[in-house]
């Protein structure tokens, strides 16, 4: 049994959440062009490490708010809890976050919009 | 402290604890019951999505402040806004007038990015009260309700025997409890249970 500490709520049991899996999974935009194995990366491989892992949760049954979590899954020890679109910041966690395999997959790549110049993005607004 | 009317509507319609009993278990240890409660019929609960900013436009209709901080509610007579979430509180309002208020802050919002809804029929409310009303929570939340750590104008959603529910702190040994209708008759069940070491009564 954890006590998690929900950042709007305060301490909580753990019955009150709801583990949502593997955080910081960023879907590929849909104008990139990858493959279909690389899709598959973002669709449905997810991690299952024994030991520190950055993990969404949700307060389901109070505030019903998203957060992130950095949780040991051996110990159970919370390292982390920091907000949705956030990146971690205690040193063990930010090292899981870079370790990940994730981070190195085309999905991930193309989930983040290609660099355009203010020229360009509204040369993009005007072919529409 | 603020208070909510115990007394029974004429609104039509039924409501979650229709086709309850008034139920009385004697106190064993002789003395009032420990607890005593009844169903807060039709009792105004309006959703409102909005952030502090709207807190003055919230106090000239309903009267309440905007709660000041997490896990607390304000009141004003039989008026209360409770804390949900950081953007989300609900209100609560006297049966039958939850209809003109919503409109009322649905008219107020102009350009203001903000939602009201009206979840009146969605839940359910109890009312609580007795010496032993701590004791009979505590058997199935895992909040500390010690009169110490929760104390009145103190509210909390949380598990109430695997029911989420809404726990208001109205005094010492006053509380709302609010729940999905569905859990309602539940619920009810699960007072008279846990109250029946220290003496319940349910009041139509």
């Amino acid at each position: 049994m954890m006590l998690i500490d929900c950042p709007f709520c305060g301490p909580r049991d753990e019955t009150e959440f709801s583990c949502g899996g593997e955080a910081h999974i960023a879907r590929p935009l849909a104008e990139n062009k990858i493959s279909e194995a690389e899709f598959a990366d973002y669709l449905f491989m997810r991690d299952n490490p024994k030991g520190l892992f950055l993990e969404r949760w949700r307060h389901s049954a109070g505030c019903r708010r998203w957060f992130n979590m950095a949780r040991d899954t051996v110990s159970h020890e919370i390292v982390e809890i920091y907000p949705m679109g956030a990146l971690p910041k205690t040193a063990a966690a930010k090292s899981a976050y870079s370790a990940s395999w994730r981070r190195d997959t085309a999905a991930e790549h193309a989930a983040k919009p290609a660099r355009t110049t203010v020229k360009n993005a509204g040369k993009a607004r005007g072919a529409k | 402290m603020a208070s909510t009317s115990q007394k029974s509507t004429s609104l039509p319609g039924r409501t979650a604890l229709h086709g309850k009993a008034m139920t009385m278990h004697p106190n064993p240890n002789s003395g009032k019951p420990g607890l005593v409660f009844c169903e807060l019929a039709h009792l105004g609960k309006l959703n409102m999505r909005a952030d502090k900013s709207a807190g003055k436009m919230v106090k000239s209709i309903t009267g309440c402040m905007f709660p000041p901080a997490a896990n607390t509610f304000t009141s004003a007579g039989e008026r209360h806004a409770v804390w949900l979430g950081p953007d989300e509180f609900m209100i609560i309002c006297e049966a039958g007038k939850d209809e003109e208020l919503a409109s009322s802050i649905q008219a107020s919002f102009g350009n203001r990015h903000a939602a009201v809804t009206n979840i009146t029929d969605a839940l359910a409310a109890f009312h609580l009260k007795g010496a032993a009303v701590r004791q009979v929570l505590a058997k199935g939340c895992a909040l500390d309700l010690h009169h110490s750590s929760f104390t009145s104008g103190d509210a909390a959603q949380t598990l109430l025997s695997h029911a989420a529910v809404t726990i208001m702190a109205l005094a010492d040994d006053e509380f709302i409890v609010i729940c999905r209708t569905s859990f309602a008759s539940y619920l009810h069940d699960w007072l008279l249970d846990a109250a029946l070491e220290y003496g319940v009564k349910f009041n139509k």
